[in-house]
């Protein structure tokens, strides 16, 4: 178990810092964003493994990325979306919404006049899923805003210690 | 013009130039993969320091604004400046930030910070084969995620990086960007799909469908959300449709070459 926990940690580390990369983070940021991707994504596989929903697991996980994000900002000096939104790209439901776009494919290849009703249900299924995930990551990302009420993260620097 | 001690420098700052500074911030923030907020919060940060009233409205491909002079009503500008296209560059979003916030300070003149602003779009990248490869090793790590074994992990770490190279050289050329996703999606199906065809790895449908992961517009679907959440509307139905087009054509780029190449994973 623990060793399946470090695995998903140390490749979703890699995955994060390769998105990290290819938005131009900052260098001093990529290892942050590697690290909460690596955190985010693990909390989000315990949760599965105890047995909570795919929406619930990753909200937990995103918000997580976004409050730890707040103490990071501070820390070296940048924006927290430069390093969260990366790190939760390792959650994007890239495989949902390619189920989305193919089924509607298949509804076209079928032809017309056939029986797609399942289809049309993977489709309204995986459409909802991917825009679920998507809300849950958002909302972490932009969690700082919507729990404290400030404006910025610069205003909560009386929460985290002044590091810089 | 009176000269009393907080608000010298506002005296100094043209109105015009002070519109069209604020434009650039908020198109370059715009280009850059920044939501509305943060390029709110950005230019208001200006405008508060400067002494300007501002209005400003966001759409997906351009941005207008109205500045007043908060001592002088008569001097108004409105101007509006196109957004020429919508990338991701968190390296300018972190500059443009730090900018702002020195300029709010106190730290750095209007002047300076201008000659900040036209250098910025010069922000240097990263080595573009170490992004290849970074990007390749995140998508063979998704592929090990996904339950492939180091075979599949190995083809969707190829593919995604020869996938990268093509959108990059087809975007440098000026192709359009959907054609340049749509190539580049196919090309990167037909070398992870040739794991299936050549029955190599134990899991090759995890490395089909996560080779292409690189191609989803994380950014663009990200902030429409966030940008619902704070009430830009107009912004993130844009960015939705423009995410979900771009979906479409990573979609049919696979279908195209899984039909060629001859395999099924749907």
């Amino acid at each position: 178990m623990l060793a399946e926990v470090v695995r998903d940690a140390s490749l979703s580390f890699f995955v994060a810092s390769g998105f990290a990369l290819l938005f131009e983070t900052p260098r001093r940021a990529i290892p942050v964003a590697g690290l909460l991707g690596g955190m985010g994504h693990a909390v989000r596989f315990l949760l599965l493994q105890a047995g909570f929903g795919l929406v619930g697991a990753t909200l937990c996980g995103a918000v997580l990325i976004g409050l730890a994000g707040i103490f990071f900002a501070h820390r070296i000096h940048t924006p927290p979306v430069v390093f969260t939104l990366p790190a939760c790209i390792t959650m994007i439901p890239g495989l949902y919404a390619y189920r989305t776009m193919i089924a509607g494919i298949r509804i076209y290849s079928a032809g017309p006049g056939q029986d797609t009703s399942g289809l049309i249900q993977d489709m309204a299924y995986n459409f909802i899923l991917t825009s679920s995930l998507l809300f849950c990551l958002a909302i972490g990302i932009c969690i700082a805003a919507l729990l404290f009420r400030a404006r910025s993260v610069k205003d909560l620097k009386k929460y985290t210690r002044k590091t810089y | 013009m009176g000269n009393t001690k907080h608000s010298v420098e506002q005296d100094e700052i043209d109105v015009r130039e002070f519109a069209a500074l604020v434009l650039d911030v908020g198109t370059v923030l715009m280009e850059s993969g920044a939501h509305c907020d943060r390029i709110d919060r950005n230019v208001r940060r200006l405008a508060e320091r400067a002494g300007f009233a501002m209005e400003i409205f966001f759409s997906f491909t351009a941005i207008s604004l109205t500045v007043t002079d908060k001592r002088h009503p008569d001097r108004s500008v409105t101007a509006v400046r196109s957004v020429s296209h919508h990338g991701a560059h968190f390296g300018i979003v972190t500059r443009v930030s730090l900018l702002t916030w020195s300029y709010y300070e106190g730290e750095i003149s209007f002047a300076e910070l201008a000659c900040e602003m036209r250098g910025i779009r010069q922000t240097p990248r990263h080595n573009p084969w170490l992004v290849r490869l970074a990007v390749g090793l995140a998508c063979g790590c998704l592929c090990l995620l996904a339950g492939g074994d180091l075979t599949d992990g190995g083809f969707a770490l190829a593919a995604s990086t020869a996938g990268l190279w093509l959108r990059q050289t087809l975007v440098r050329i000026r192709y359009n960007l959907m054609v340049a996703i749509l190539c580049s999606s196919f090309l990167t199906t037909v070398i992870s799909g040739l794991d299936a065809l050549l029955g190599l790895g134990a899991n090759p449908g995890t490395a089909v469908a996560t080779a292409v992961l690189f191609l989803i517009p994380g950014v663009p679907l990200i902030n429409c959300i966030i940008d619902l959440v704070k009430g830009y509307y107009p912004t993130a139905v844009a960015r939705g449709v423009f995410g979900s087009f771009v979906l479409l054509c990573i979609a049919v780029g696979m279908f195209v070459s899984m039909s060629l190449i001859g395999i099924n994973y749907f």
